[in-house]
């Protein structure tokens, strides 16, 4: 029962873990940009939610909003910081990016204060369900949900419409996708819109999880989300994935066994130091060039 | 004289000008009625901590105009001179040399956190100037010297406040207990484990997770294999309320008897329905019927947006106490100064009844439990065996 309840726990951060990266690793696979800027993104998508949530007392409208939104915070990110940039080595708009969070940080704490902003009405994180002795409320149901929508979702994006084959494309043969036509820059575009609008709905959940959005939010997505997708394989979906779910079950049972003198980032970090020394381009290697 | 001024050269007209300023300047600099006495001020204003931090700011604000506006202190107005120290050590060595070498300051309240506190204790120190802390708990603090004083119950005696509440009034037996492993949670932690046999609370686990964390599933799972009479957690409201809320959503029953930075409207809207129930040691009476803290409570709460907790009301207190000790002295020198402070007697602080300083400078005061019914903050009992909990000596 015991092992069970810390299984459910750790694909429980799985989940979460691999709605922040995902986002994080399209921007890697079409740029090669570390976009760290992403974890202002989640932020933001937490707030826009927790906020229209609150004035509307909607709690579905606030995800709407978020969703809605962020794509175009995001897209002004590639617009104004990323393109004039990308002649550059990467760490040049990777650096504009850690300056871009530092001060998205510090807006939100001046915007809606230091202690943070609760849902007035948060129905779901009290709404329990004891699934054969294993008890989980409705939020980690919905993110673990989410999270594998959003992974068949973008498979089938992928694979199964033009826009997305274009995308693909774009990714991994820029140049033979442009001579067949496909505009690289829209590609950008539809990029950063997917992958906040991503962002958006796990800071969302995140917040509804917690029920607090406050300006350190942002923070753990800032640095794991990193790690995972290094993890992963640079650049690939699936890997992230598959890292996410791994980091989610190290971090849950690793806490148990050896919490009383590592703390949790100490030991996903060393499993992550430990998994990378033996494959060092992560779980589905490196994306092809 | 002005068309002979015009003729003039321009260097000579320059230094007549220069003269008559540096004269206005030096007279009103020498004149002693329009001097002000400097109180230095840290605290976080930005950073991880700047909750507490504007919460302290607005307090020490509130104060200093009520004390001016009454004519300050031996005849002479109050003015704050807050720095940032972000709650980091360097930080606050930075602005406490600023506050010694550039604004010559002699009195300093200090409504930092415990790391940024006890980096900054023992420059004042060496510099003559004396700090009151008003709620950071690091036991360095006070050991730095003899012009260091405490406003706020140590980790330790909280913990072994927390084992006598659990053991004696609550009387649970077996207990897990989770600490956030920074110095306020683990020092807290420490005490009440060294307390614990005393009442017959036998410990079954002990679990830890730090300031960032906000998911608890695997503390959760295990507390609930535990099957414990109670738990003991030590934490801020921003992590100790999703801990309730996931503790209780995990099924978890038990008492949960939480630490003195749980006290906040916002852990109790943070946890929602979860918070019921749930003790609070060494809380904030905020219900006392006081006329005072009646006052500061709708003060406050119009200036900030909301409710003080107990760093607003124990940096507000900090602030009156320095300037009752600048008036029982006489004087604003920091010799004098201490000395008044070291020999206060039962002064209402609007945290409760300050019986008075032990040789270390740290409070001798009861301590109170909170608990939250009906979702909200209601006081629960007060604990007066001060030997249960006094302080170090040294």
């Amino acid at each position: 029962m015991y092992y069970i309840d810390l299984a459910v726990t750790g694909l429980s951060f799985g989940c979460m873990y691999a709605m922040m990266a995902v986002g994080l690793t399209l921007v890697y696979g079409l740029l090669r940009i570390l976009h760290v800027a992403h974890a202002a993104v989640f932020a933001l998508g937490a707030y826009l939610t927790v906020i229209v949530a609150n004035a509307t007392g909607s709690i579905g409208l606030g995800f709407l909003a978020a969703i809605a939104v962020t794509p175009l915070f995001g897209m002004a990110i590639y617009r104004l910081l990323y393109e004039p940039l990308l002649s550059y080595r990467p760490d040049v708009p990777m650096i504009a990016s850690v300056g871009l969070l530092v001060l998205m940080q510090d807006a939100f704490r001046i915007a809606f204060g230091e202690q943070g902003v609760t849902f007035k009405n948060n129905i779901y994180a009290f709404r329990i369900y004891d699934i054969a002795g294993v008890r989980v409320n409705a939020v980690q149901v919905a993110i673990v949900v989410c999270a594998i929508a959003v992974f068949i979702g973008l498979h089938l994006f992928t694979t199964r419409t033009r826009i997305g084959i274009a995308w693909r494309a774009t990714v991994s043969r820029p140049k033979i996708a442009a001579s067949f036509g496909v505009d690289a820059i829209k590609v950008r575009y539809l990029n950063f819109a997917i992958g906040s609008a991503l962002a958006a709905l796990a800071g969302g959940l995140i917040g509804l999880l917690n029920n607090l959005v406050d300006p350190a939010i942002g923070y753990v997505v800032s640095y794991k989300a990193l790690a995972i997708i290094v993890l992963g394989g640079l650049g690939s979906v699936r890997g992230t994935l598959i890292a996410s779910v791994v980091l989610g079950m190290v971090e849950a049972y690793g806490t148990i066994f050896i919490g009383s003198w590592l703390n949790r980032d100490a030991i996903a970090f060393l499993a992550l130091i430990a998994l990378l020394m033996i494959r060092p381009q992560g779980f589905t290697g490196a994306r092809a060039t | 004289m002005w068309h002979q001024l015009s003729k003039a050269s321009g260097l000579a007209r320059t230094a007549l000008v220069g003269l008559i300023g540096f004269l206005a300047f030096a007279l009103v600099a020498a004149n002693p009625a329009n001097a002000e006495i400097k109180i230095g001020f840290q605290a976080p204003l930005t950073g991880f901590a700047a909750t507490d931090g504007k919460s302290a700011k607005i307090a020490a604000d509130m104060a200093i105009e009520e004390i001016n506006a009454a004519g300050g202190e031996i005849g002479q107005k109050l003015q704050l001179i807050p720095y940032d120290d972000q709650a980091k050590s360097d930080q606050a060595i930075f602005t406490a040399n600023k506050l010694i070498g550039e604004d010559g300051v002699k009195l300093v309240v200090n409504a930092s956190y415990s790391a940024s506190g006890r980096a900054a204790a023992p420059v004042f120190q060496k510099a003559g100037v004396v700090m009151i802390s008003a709620y950071g708990v690091h036991p360095d603090i006070t050991r730095a010297g003899d012009l260091m004083f405490r406003l706020v119950h140590l980790g330790p005696p909280q913990g072994r406040a927390a084992a006598l509440f659990i053991g004696k009034d609550l009387k649970l037996k077996k207990t897990s207990t989770i600490t956030m492993d920074n110095d306020y949670g683990q020092a807290t932690m420490d005490g009440f484990l060294g307390a614990a046999p005393q009442y017959g609370i036998e410990v079954l686990n002990k679990y830890s997770y730090s300031l960032t964390d906000r998911q608890f599933g695997s503390i959760v799972a295990s507390v609930k294999r535990d099957n414990p009479d109670g738990v003991y957690a030590t934490g801020y409201f921003f992590t100790g309320g999703p801990l309730v809320a996931q503790l209780r959503g995990g099924g978890v029953t038990a008492p949960i008897i939480g630490s003195q930075a749980f006290d906040s409207q916002k852990f109790i809207d943070i946890a929602g329905p979860a918070s019921e129930g749930t003790y609070i040691v060494d809380s904030f009476d905020r219900a006392r019927n006081d006329t005072a803290l009646q006052r500061f409570f709708a003060e406050f709460t119009k200036r900030a947006g909301y409710p003080p907790e107990n760093v607003a009301a124990i940096s507000y207190s900090a602030v009156m106490l320095m300037a009752d000790a600048i008036k029982r002295a006489g004087s604003a020198d920091p010799a004098k100064v201490r000395d008044a402070l070291a020999a206060t007697k039962n002064y209402q602080l609007l945290t409760g009844e300050l019986i008075g300083f032990n040789k270390l400078h740290e409070v001798i005061q009861t301590i109170s439990v909170n608990t939250i019914k009906d979702g909200k903050m209601k006081f629960f009992a007060k604990l007066g065996d001060l030997e249960a909990f006094a302080p170090p000596e040294k």
